[in-house]
Formats: C-alpha cells, structure tokens, sequence
C-alpha cells in the first residue's frame, strides 16, 4: 500500500466531497480506485464501514466476529462444473469451486467497491496508462513458496496467450497490453515490467479506469507458475482450503489446508461443501435441508422461497439482457424499425411483469442506476401511433415482422422479458416470434444473429460494459454499432476520475446510445438467494461470487 | 443355437457400428465443434478469439484431426476396452459409465422387484374373468397410470409424500451416502408408469389361454378353478408377459432419462442427457454402445426364453 504517495485526483475528489459537489459513497469509489485502501477511504468519507461489507481496514474480508465458532461444513447448492483451467472458466459457479482456494488481485466486495486481495495497493499515473501494484507480503503457496511479483507475471502473460482462449483478453486493462500480430493478437513487449520481488508495472497503449476491477473478475484467479491444467489434478493456491473431491455435476468438497500459513487471518469452517442439484432443484433441496444455502435462485420460485424458512438474501445489480439488434442488417440497418421497436414498449410496464420486487428499469442505454456514474435519462414514455408512423415511413405499413433469438443462458426470465415485450409492440403492428435455443446453442450465435436477446452480467462501473460491447470494432460489440461520437464521448468519460464529472459526461454517452435504438434494455434485475439461520456471514454479491472466510455455523 | 446367437451378435456390431458413424459424422461438423468450444471456454471468450487462434485451439483439443482418423482411432480404442475421455467430467469414460450403469442397475433391480409381481397378480386376476368387476377395474387403474407421463407422477409424488408428508427426501442426489429413502420416488414414479402397460399385456395374454379349449376341457372335468389357473392355464398365460418384461430392459434404459433428470439421481440417464447437451462426444457413445448391447442383448434373452417357453417355436 502505498500510503505516502496520494493520487492528485484523491484530494481533489477529497476536496470535492468537502465542498459537497460529490457525495461520500462516490468519494469511496474514486479512492479506492486510485489506490486508498477501503479502510482509509472509509475513514476519510466520514461514512461508517459496514460491519458486513466484505471488507475491513486493508482486509477484503470481514472483521471478526467475537460470538463467531470454529468448525462445521457450510454445505452449498451450485452446479458442479470441471475445473480445467480457471483463466478459461466461463461462469461465476466455476470461479466459487476455485475462489477459496486460488485467490485474485482484488475482489469486489458485496458492497460493490473494489479492495486489494493479493496486492496490498495499487498506484496509477494520472494519464492512467502506468499502474503499480505491490504485491502483498507474506502470501504462501500451499507447497510453502512465496507468492512474489513473477509469479503474478506469469498469469497476466499467460492471459494474453492468444492461443489460450481466456475471456480476459476482451478486459479493457488486458486489451490495452495487445495487438496484433499477423493473424492473432499477442502482447505488447514489455507491458508487464517486474520492478521489484514485489511490484508489478502494467504499461498499457491507452487510459483505463478500470484495472483493479478488471483484476477482481472471475477469469483472472492467480495460479502457481507450476500450473497445468486441469486444476484439480493438482490444486496448488494460496486460500485457506484447498479442493479434496471433485465429481463434475455432483459434488466438490474443500477443506481447510492443514499447516497452512495463511495470510488472511482466521477462518471458520472446517469444510466448504458445493452439491449439484441443477438451477431450478436447488431450491427444493434447500427446502428439505440437505444444503445451508444455494447460489441463487430464479424469480418464478421467488413465492415458494417466501414459504419456506430461511432468510432471503437479495443483491441489486446491473445485470441484464439487452434485446439487440445489429446495425448492419436488414430490416434493422434502417433506424427507424429500431426506434419503432423501441417506443412500442413500456420498459416500465414489463419490469414488474418479470421482477414484481426489486430490480431497476432500464432505459435503453447499458448504464444501470446502481452504478456511480450512472446519468438519469428518463425513457421515452411509449408511443404506439409514434412507432406506427415510423414504420409505415420506413415501408411497413401494414406492420412487420421480426424474430428475436434468445437462450434463456441464465434463466427462464429471458424468455418472460420477450414474451411481454412482444405483447406489447402487437400493438404497433411489430409481430415479433420468438425462437428459443438451448444455452449452450445460444452462445454460439450470440454475436452472429441479426435480433438476438444477450444477457450481461454486473460490473462495477457503468464504463465497464460500454467499452467491452458497444465501441467500434471490439470483440464483444454483438450490435455491430460504430460511432465515433460515441466513442469518443466513452473515451472521455472513462479519462475522468471524478464520478460527478464523469456522470455529467455520461450524459452525452447515453443519450447517444438511446437515440441509436441498437439495444432495447427493459430492465435490471435483481438476484436472489437464501440461507438458513444456523449460518452467519453470508450475503448476496452482485456477480454471484462466494467468500466464506468469515463465514461461521452455530 | 450358436447359428442363432452369432446372427444377433453380429447384427449387434453392425448396430454399433453405425449409430457410433452416425455420430461421429454429426459430432464432427464445424458447429458442433465450435459449440464444444463455447462450452469449454465461454460464449464471451470464444468471440474474442481470432480466427487463427481458434484453429490452434481446435488443434490443441485433437479436434481439427480428419474424421476419418478419429473415428478409426476411437474404434481401437474401443475394441482395447478404452472408452476414451470425458470432455465435460474430466475423467476416464469407462470408469465413469460403470459408476452410473451401477446406480441405475439399483434403480432397475427395484423397478423389476416390485413391477413383475404387481403387475402379473394384477393381469392374472384381471384376465381369469374378462369382462367382470374385477376385470374392469384392474383395466381402468392399469390404463390411467400408464397414460400419467413420468413427469407429472414425479411431480406429484414430490409433493404428497416428500414436501408435504416428509417420508422422504425431494431430490435423490444422495449427498451424504447411499440412502434406501431416496430410492423411493424415482423407484415409484417408474413402477407406477410401467405397471399399468405388463399388466394389460398380461391380462390380454391370461384371457386369451382362458378362452382355449383345454381350459374348457379341464373345467368341464371337473377340476378345481385353483387348480385350473394354477397348474394349466398360468404356464401358458405368463409366456408372452416374459418376453414383454425382458424387452422392459430396455425400455427402462430411455425411461430413466426424465427420473433420473427430475430426481437428481446419478445414473446413465442423467450422463447421457448431459452428455448430449454439452456435447460430450465420447460418454455418447460409450452411453450408445451400451443401450445397443442392453437392446439386443433383451432381445436375443426374450427370443431364447420364449424358445424355451414355448415348445411350438423352434430356432430357425
């Protein structure tokens, strides 16, 4: 941590929050950013850290609770998948069969601020385009070897093997390190400098704001130089317990690491216990008791949750699914079908339909209200004759119709959200079918369909997603969208620290992306889960992640 | 006999041979491929790769070998006893198909257990008066269960005797251990939608030996009606429900799909379902191998007994 050096833009935010122009939870955000430890920032708010945000003083985890108990198995509900290689895992389910036993960077907690894991600080430039990260002291390997700055090396170079196939590559802070080189992207010479045993540099080509989130994602878990995949042939981390059993679509059973010098501090349990029991059974596996808590459960079994016992666990997030359709192909190259499409729905009207409780409504731009620079721009309210009127301009008078695909990846409510919006824009003459593939089918043509509904999961800052999928040319960009208005208007707001300037430049970002009518975005849904009352320390995170090293069973 | 016994075996391996082709030729097309790569790596990954990339990574999972030469490569393996590998399970096909076929084997033995009696007595009784009370009733409670499909029966089940009396457990994933109560739903839902069919069959078959002549002959006789049923006319009665209880092997082998799904519990229906979707190539056709060799293997056990049953048929 490198408290002697304060980043200009800290006491400039410091001092904006004194005059009142920025308030406190924003202030907390930027410091942390910038490299104030959680603790410090929290300090320097004025706000009180809560007992249960997953982080305390330069720990990302909780303090210790002075009623807690040792021992016990924490059983858990969660599908059960093969852990190969953690820089290619593709869910969060994944990263939680690793998460206590390899460790990441940073995490983000429940209260959505990024805190150091591994590294105990980070420093950035102020253009933004040099960070430094110190290497936490005293982090030990199961087999008793240091975790040092080559280590960490190691993975970032690894993530950028352009024949590996990690999602981490499409990161901004990871992009900013590659180009290409013949057919493939490879990394830029010397954009991982080791400075010292325990100091990392990352040179990037241009200014990303979000390097400490990116290293909390789930992708990027810290392996031993000695790793070769699959992991759980040989599980060497640095958690407090290390993987025991693994039976892919059953069960993986950790335990605590016997004569482990572990640098986090006290943990609870002696065992942490993932059972498979499929999404939509865990809840009725809770149900009879043979798990203390699953990962989530779906909205439609919100009802049942309520009728059991257990404490329901919710976490507001920016998740979503965006109905998108890609610029360059017909019918939706023309912006008025899009726009048709657009005001023909009642964003605020679908919501409830699919999440009764909880949940933002959305407003067609890929910001959400939970997030800090998050400018709110009302959505148009609907307008059917509007919508008519547009398409009867664009040669459909007599209406038109459009098939949507969608997949359901992450549950039934893709489905839900479609089927109300296609009732509502048959009023505008739109007949809209709807074609269902399975999961895995979906996500093989999710960037390729012409009208598809794509579901994204929370990142921390609203810039996140909007530099990974909408700007020109980038892998994700599933829209096929280019502007370079837009992009520049990104470029700016993600140059600037200030969350309260950052959100009055948001503005122009925004506007741009509703007035485009690419993405139709009715909602952000909440999440849910449950626990049952002989567990303490668990709460909901946005991105599903699990960290039960203060987890405890009476 | 031998003649016989080769015949079907070699029937059998001509089976083999093509369902696995077919396969083969199926799991082989570039999207197949290219969903193997969306299940391994993600959705999200597999779009930011680049097309040169992509190709090494086919290249490092053995997939952009000919077709040809993998599907000759399997058949060695195969015909060595190697199975292969679990793409999705990371774990030695073999091994893992024999956990499942054991967990299903119990499930089976426990159908079988309480089927063959419960429907036989339940044919019998119906068949030995066609037309009575007794009769009908059998029939109607026989035609009901048999048309609840599995999911529904499972479904109710769940909710009478696990959530709302609390016999048993819900889900029969069986965390901690073996447990005969979780044995129950998955073994009840089966039973109760398979009785109703073995015992229509068994009726049809009893009426049909009531009404022959010698049957008539031994009643007019004067024998006692037990001992009519007993020692005439059940011998008869009971072949055509052998051959229909063997081929229920089979049967059982897709039948378990939807219960072993629903109930969470870990045998071959479950492997082969997650198999197809991800797509686990190699456990699909280990699982496919198997369901042939369980079909013909039926077959060739009903067709032998009812030689041995019936002394009218000959092998031919």
């Amino acid at each position: 941590m490198s408290n002697n050096r304060l980043h200009p833009k800290v006491k400039e935010a410091q001092k904006m929050m004194d005059d009142g122009r920025m308030d406190r939870r924003a202030f907390l955000r930027v410091a942390t950013l910038l490299g104030v430890s959680a603790g410090s920032a929290y300090a320097m708010s004025g706000l009180v850290q809560p007992a249960d945000a997953a982080g305390h003083g330069n720990m990302p985890f909780a303090a210790d609770d002075p009623n807690a108990k040792a021992g016990g198995i924490l059983k858990v509900g969660m599908d059960i998948q093969k852990m190969d290689d953690p820089a290619t895992y593709s869910w969060s389910e994944m990263s939680n069969q690793t998460r206590h036993t390899l460790e990441f960077l940073t995490i983000t907690g429940t209260d959505n601020i990024t805190r150091p894991m591994l590294v105990d600080g980070w420093e950035a430039s102020d253009d933004l385009k040099t960070w430094t990260f110190t290497i936490r002291k005293g982090v030990k390997w199961h087999n008793g070897d240091e975790l040092t700055a080559e280590h960490v090396k190691f993975n970032i170079d690894r993530w950028m093997d352009p024949d590996l196939g990690s999602s981490n590559i499409g990161l901004s802070s990871i992009a900013a390190m590659l180009e290409d080189v013949g057919e493939k992207k490879a990394m830029v010479e010397g954009s991982v400098e080791v400075l010292d045993s325990h100091t990392i540099q990352l040179n990037l080509q241009k200014p990303v704001l979000s390097v400490p989130e990116d290293f909390s994602n789930y992708p990027t878990s810290i392996v031993h130089p000695s790793f070769k995949a699959p992991f759980s042939d040989n599980p060497l981390g640095t958690g407090a317990y290390e993987l025991v059993e693994l039976v892919v679509g059953e069960k993986c059973i950790l335990k605590k690491k016997a004569d482990h010098d572990y640098w986090g501090g006290q943990v609870y349990l002696d065992e942490i216990h993932y059972y498979d029991f499929s999404a939509e059974n865990s809840l009725i596996a809770f149900s009879g008791g043979e798990v203390d808590t699953i990962i989530e459960f779906g909205v439609e079994q919100l009802e049942f949750a309520k009728a059991i016992e257990g404490t329901i666990l919710t976490a507001r997030t920016s998740q979503t699914l965006t109905l998108r359709m890609q610029v360059d192909q017909a019918p939706f190259d023309d912006i008025r079908v899009r726009r048709a499409f657009s005001m023909a729905i009642d964003n605020a009207a679908v919501k409830p339909l699919v999440y009764p409780e909880g949940g933002d409504i959305g407003a067609n731009y890929h910001v959400a209200p939970i997030h800090p620079e998050h400018f709110d721009i009302p959505v148009p309210a609907r307008d059917v004759e509007g919508a008519k009127a547009l398409l009867a301009e664009a040669g459909y008078a007599d209406g038109i119709e459009l098939t949507i695909d969608i997949g359901n990846t992450d549950g039934p409510w893709h489905q839900t959200v479609v089927e109300a919006v296609r009732d509502q824009v048959k009023d505008a003459g739109i007949t809209l079918n709807i074609n269902v593939l399975p999961a895995s089918k979906y996500w093989e043509i999710w960037d390729k369909t012409p009208f598809g509904a794509t579901s994204w999961t929370h990142r921390p800052l609203g810039t996140m997603v909007l530099s990974l999928g909408y700007r020109t040319g980038v892998p994700w960009n599933e829209t096929h969208f280019s502007n370079a208005e837009f992009d520049a208007a990104l470029d700016e707001a993600e140059a600037t620290l200030d969350v309260e300037e950052r959100r009055a430049k948001m503005e122009k970002v925004q506007k741009i992306m509703q007035d485009a009518a690419i993405v139709c975005i009715p909602l952000f849904r909440p999440l849910y889960s449950i626990v049952n009352g002989s567990v303490n320390g668990v709460s909901m995170h946005p991105t599903k992640f699990h960290l039960f090293n203060k987890v405890w069973k009476a | 006999m031998t003649k016989f016994l080769l015949k079907r075996i070699l029937q059998m391996i001509l089976i083999m041979l093509t369902a696995s082709f077919i396969l083969f030729v199926i799991f082989d097309t570039p999207e197949f491929k290219k969903r193997l790569a969306v299940q391994e790596l993600g959705g999200f990954a597999v779009s930011a790769l680049t097309d040169a990339s992509y190709e090494s990574w086919l290249e490092k999972k053995g997939l952009n070998v000919p077709f040809y030469e993998r599907y000759s490569n399997w058949i060695g393996a195969v015909v060595k006893g190697d199975f292969g590998f679990s793409q999705e399970k990371n774990r030695e096909v073999g091994p893992l198909l024999w956990d499942k076929l054991k967990k299903t084997g119990i499930l089976a033995f426990w159908v079988f257990a309480l089927m063959i009696p419960l429907s036989l007595v339940l044919g019998v009784l119906a068949g030995m008066k066609e037309g009575s009370l007794q009769d009908r009733s059998v029939s109607f409670i026989s035609v009901f269960f048999t048309s609840i499909p599995e999911i529904a029966t499972a479904i109710l089940l769940t909710v009478f005797l696990a959530l709302g009396l609390g016999l048993v457990p819900a889900k029969s994933a069986m965390i901690s251990g073996f447990d005969w109560k979780a044995l129950v739903l998955p073994v009840l839902t089966l039973v109760i939608y398979d009785f109703g069919y073995v015992a229509r069959m068994t009726r049809a078959s009893m009426a049909e030996v009531m009404t022959s002549q010698y049957i008539r002959t031994a009643i007019l006789k004067g024998l006692p009606y037990r001992r009519v049923i007993m020692k005439h006319a059940l011998r008869n009665a009971l072949i055509a429900p052998f051959t229909i209880i063997v081929l229920q092997l089979n049967w059982l082998l897709s039948g378990v799909v939807v219960v072993e799904v629903f109930f969470e519990y870990d045998g071959f229906g479950k492997l082969l379902l997650e198999a197809a979707l991800f797509p686990d190539i190699e456990v699909v056709q280990a699982c496919t191998l198997v369901a042939v060799l369980v079909a013909v293997l039926s077959q060739i056990i009903s067709d032998i007994g009812y030689t041995f049953l019936n002394p009218r048929i000959r092998f031919s």
